[in-house]
């Protein structure tokens, strides 16, 4: 019975194995990675467009570029960082977190927290409010219905 | 919490206000280069005129004023003569002009040159290569370099010839002064 059971533990672990194997990405084409990273740049010339999307003579030398960089052996980031020493931060379509320009990302996740945190103190605010009277308001009741007893029947 | 509540509408009107103050200082076409505070990138070019080469290392020490044009640019042509006054004011002072055609026939650019006038140094930049290190946006484009080598400034569309002459007084008033 136990001999079974470590049989079929291995076959598991070897069919795991074998399909964690086929299903690894595999490298990317120096073409692809030319491609992404025409992607990823902004043309200089154009409104919001990427290198890869744009007809721009500039675009398509920037493309001729970064796929002359990749058949060189540079790696991605040595890639980005040539466009970026030029044209800045500015060339990347998504701007880096570290960096200034990363405020694009942080700045909303931080009012949607800051929009939780009020709604949150208001929301509290009016559970207060609504909750039971305080000793003295209770004490100004028991006064009044105490002076006139009729107002309250 | 009541107070932060109260006041929250308050300070983000307030922190709106000012960051529109603050971004209506600056054209939105200005997009500062980040070539400008580095040392200028190295090029050696074919020279439009001669077949020689035009090489930037050779005149370090010298105020460089590179200028990126093309025949069929419109504002190129509107500013030629700005450029062509100010070689004639500081080209044998120890201040070089040098004109990099981008983008355009060699041809083109001869012709170009030669109807309009010119004398200074002319490189052509074939692949676009210069113009990418340099951080070229669009044409005309004039870079200010320092005799150290360092970008002082630059300055996108057509040039005029005070805003040359500024330039170039500044970075030679700079090499002049003692450190």
């Amino acid at each position: 019975m136990t001999r079974t059971r470590v049989a079929l533990l291995l076959a598991v672990i070897a069919i795991a194995c074998a399909l964690a194997l086929a299903a690894r990405a595999p490298a990317p084409t120096n073409e692809a990675r030319a491609d992404r990273l025409a992607e990823e740049l902004r043309c200089p010339v154009c409104q919001g467009l990427s290198v890869r999307d744009s007809p721009s003579e500039t675009a398509r030398q920037m493309r001729e570029l970064a796929a002359q960089r990749v058949a060189e052996g540079r790696n991605d980031d040595q890639i980005r960082d040539e466009f970026r020493a030029s044209y800045g931060d500015w060339v990347l379509l998504a701007p880096p977190l570290l960096a200034w320009s990363g405020l694009v990302w942080v700045v909303p996740f931080a009012l949607v927290v800051l929009g939780f945190v009020l709604a949150g103190g208001l929301l509290r605010r009016r559970q207060v409010s609504e909750a039971a009277p305080t000793a003295a308001q209770l004490a100004t009741l028991r006064e009044r219905v105490a002076n006139d007893p009729g107002v309250y029947e | 919490m009541a107070r932060v509540i109260r006041y929250a509408p308050l300070v983000l009107v307030a922190g709106v206000i000012v960051v529109l103050a603050v971004a209506f200082r600056y054209d939105p076409h200005d997009v500062r280069s980040a070539a400008v505070g580095k040392p200028a990138p190295a090029f050696s070019l074919e020279a439009l005129e001669g077949g020689g080469r035009i090489d930037l290392a050779s005149y370090r020490g010298k105020v460089v004023v590179v200028n990126f044009f093309a025949s069929w640019c419109v504002p190129c042509r509107q500013e030629h003569a700005a450029l062509a006054n100010a070689w004639t004011r500081y080209g044998g002072s120890g201040v070089v002009l040098i004109g990099v055609l981008y983008q355009d026939d060699p041809s083109s650019g001869r012709e170009f040159m030669r109807r309009l006038g010119g004398g200074w140094p002319t490189a052509i930049d074939e692949d676009g290569r210069v113009a990418l290190s340099f951080g070229v946006f669009g044409i005309p484009e004039t870079f200010f370099i320092g005799p150290d080598g360092i970008i002082a400034g630059r300055h996108i569309g057509p040039i005029d010839e005070a805003t040359l002459a500024t330039g170039i007084d500044a970075l030679r008033r700079a090499s002049l002064s003692p450190p």
